[in-house]
């Protein structure tokens, strides 16, 4: 029993795999993706230009702005996953390759997951070139805090993993690549945004939890800082699990019709 | 291998399919014909789990096709009628990865793509895109994809659907070697093809199963399934005299005239003494005579006529 117990698991491994490097492959074969790496590269590499003066040359102030505070850095977080999502799920549907993909022995949520962690991974390969000027900086001699740069760039990604992980949700709602993106926008704008609302609430308690769950808020805080607060941690983890599952249900739809 | 029953599927308040129930053995080629829209593609997306009936139940390789999807999965190849494959991979790339998803050992699967893109006729095309292939290519990769796993049981929606004429032929003759080691369940309309792949025929009419059997035993189920067709180089209505005038009280099943030839057709006469017979006594008569044979239903004719007894039954 055991032996077969250990077998399904590592055959559940190892079709997962296959899934996600499918995924990985399609999304480099995609020239989309070669246009979102330079528009990325070309916003990043302008934000830092900008935020170096702006920081009057300190480094960690830069560098935290770079990696949480800037509004360029908010419009990138915002604006790329959708187009990175979109295709995922909405092109299977269109092409109807998702007929193939569905009738094979694998589960919703190894898609879905395989989907998810192939879009994040290339999020993360977006950031990539951004080390770059980390190292850049060090090379003149300026010392920046290890710390802000690793919080930073966790509040970078897991930010980042919500947002992909709804794409991948409104993906997996419509044939339809451009409707996926734009529902994707609107949904990105709004979790971003609805929280500043909390200025306007007189409620005490009301507004004291739509602070709690203001993205910019957590950077300033806590990322920007060098630190990972758990609360933080969970929310964002939490969020990527429930767009992940709603994702997960939307393509069993199909099932319950 | 296969047991539906009472199956029966709506999409929103359109019944396509209305419990249907048959059985399919072990090792049997069965072919599942109906005009396009009788509900065949909807009953083999039930049963190779991508979407689910609204009521009755389906039984693959003794998994239930709701509750144990995955097992269904893994001992079935599916072809569906459209095959959508990813256009960015290589045949050999496609397959591989297919291979990989249904749980071939990457030691195995390379042995396997071998095999499968050889029976497919494929060996030459590994290299090529697949959004370049053609339609009967893209068939064949989808053929060799529903193989990859050796699965014991075999759907395949419209098999030859988009093939040139000899491509039917080689699927025609790769089915029959499937049908030896496999389980196969195909759709089609086209029913010549039905009847030189499978041995046995379910025919599936506004999602309802109106006839199931061999097809011989279909055709014997319509008036003996045989007749008697003369020809002669004789106006009609002589040739009706004569058949008349022999005595055969059966009604003459049809008869018809052109230029100088005339032909009827007769239900068949069991004993070959009064075939014989009616053949001395129709020349005797001065039939010129041109042709006499036995004709045998084709499969194409039992399904008009068992198509037309259910519209006039509901009528």
């Amino acid at each position: 029993m055991t032996v077969t117990v250990g077998k399904g698991i590592r055959n559940y491994a190892s079709t997962s795999m296959t899934l996600v490097w499918r995924e990985i492959e399609a999304i480099f074969y995609s020239p989309l993706s070669y246009a979102v790496l330079t528009m990325f590269l070309f916003l990043n590499g302008y934000s830092f230009i900008i935020c170096l003066p702006d920081a009057q040359w300190s480094v960690s102030d830069a560098i935290r702005s770079f990696l949480g505070l800037f509004w360029m850095t908010w419009l990138g977080s915002i604006f790329f996953p959708p187009l990175i999502t979109m295709r995922l799920l909405a092109e299977e549907k269109k092409s109807g390759t998702i007929e193939l993909l569905m009738t094979a022995p694998v589960t919703e949520t190894q898609v879905v997951v395989a989907k998810f962690l192939s879009a994040f991974i290339f999020y993360v390969f977006l950031w990539f070139p951004s080390l770059i000027y980390i190292i850049i900086i060090k090379q003149y001699g300026a010392i920046p805090d290890n710390g802000v740069i690793l919080a930073s760039y966790a509040g970078v990604f897991l930010l980042g993993s919500v947002f992909i992980a709804l794409g991948v949700f409104t993906s997996s709602l419509s044939g339809n690549q451009i409707v996926a993106a734009v529902t994707a926008l609107i949904l990105n704008l709004l979790v971003f945004f609805i929280p500043m609302l909390s200025q306007t609430i007189q409620w005490k308690g009301m507004r004291r939890t739509l602070e709690q769950l203001w993205v910019l808020l957590h950077f300033r805080d806590s990322f920007s800082k060098g630190m990972i607060d758990t609360f933080h941690l969970a929310f964002y983890l939490g969020l990527t699990v429930f767009f992940l599952f709603l994702a997960i249900r939307s393509l069993e739809a199909r099932k319950w019709r | 291998m296969i047991e539906v029953r009472e199956l029966t599927k709506y999409f929103y308040d359109v019944k396509a399919i209305d419990r249907i129930s048959f059985e399919v053995g072990r090792d049997e080629v069965v072919g599942f014909l109906g005009p396009n829209g009788a509900g065949k593609s909807t009953t083999l997306k039930i049963l190779t789990c991508f979407m689910p009936a609204t009521s009755g139940s389906a039984r693959v390789a003794g998994h239930d096709v709701f509750s144990d999807s995955l097992a269904v999965r893994s001992q079935v190849g599916y072809l569906p009628e459209n095959v959508s494959l990813y256009k960015d991979m290589r045949v050999s790339e496609y397959l591989h990865y297919r291979a990989r998803i249904k749980g071939v050992s990457s030691r195995d699967a390379r042995q396997r793509i071998g095999e499968t893109l050889d029976t497919c006729g494929l060996t030459d095309m590994t290299r090529r895109m697949v959004g370049q292939l053609s339609k009967g290519y893209r068939q064949r990769v989808g053929l060799a994809d529903a193989l990859l796993a050796d699965p014991p049981i075999l759907l395949l929606d419209e098999p030859t659907g988009g093939l040139d004429p000899t491509q039917r032929m080689e699927v025609r003759d790769l089915v029959a070697r499937l049908g030896e080691r496999h389980t196969v369940f195909l759709s089609s309309h086209i029913l010549a093809e039905v009847e030189s792949m499978c041995s046995r025929v379910i025919i599936i009419k506004k999602g309802r199963i109106i006839a199931d059997g061999r097809p011989d035993d279909l055709a014997t189920s319509l008036q003996g399934g045989e007749r008697i067709r003369v020809e002669a180089a004789s106006p009609l209505a002589a040739l009706l005299a004569a058949v008349e005038s022999f005595g055969t009280k059966d009604a003459v099943l049809d008869s018809g005239e052109s230029e100088g030839a005339s032909f009827v057709e007769l239900p068949l006469i069991a004993e070959k003494e009064r075939r014989g017979a009616l053949l001395g006594h129709l020349v005797n008569s001065g039939v010129a005579v041109v042709e006499f044979r036995l004709e045998r239903f084709s499969l194409e004719e039992i399904f008009i006529r068992f198509t037309l007894e259910e519209e006039e039954e509901a009528a």
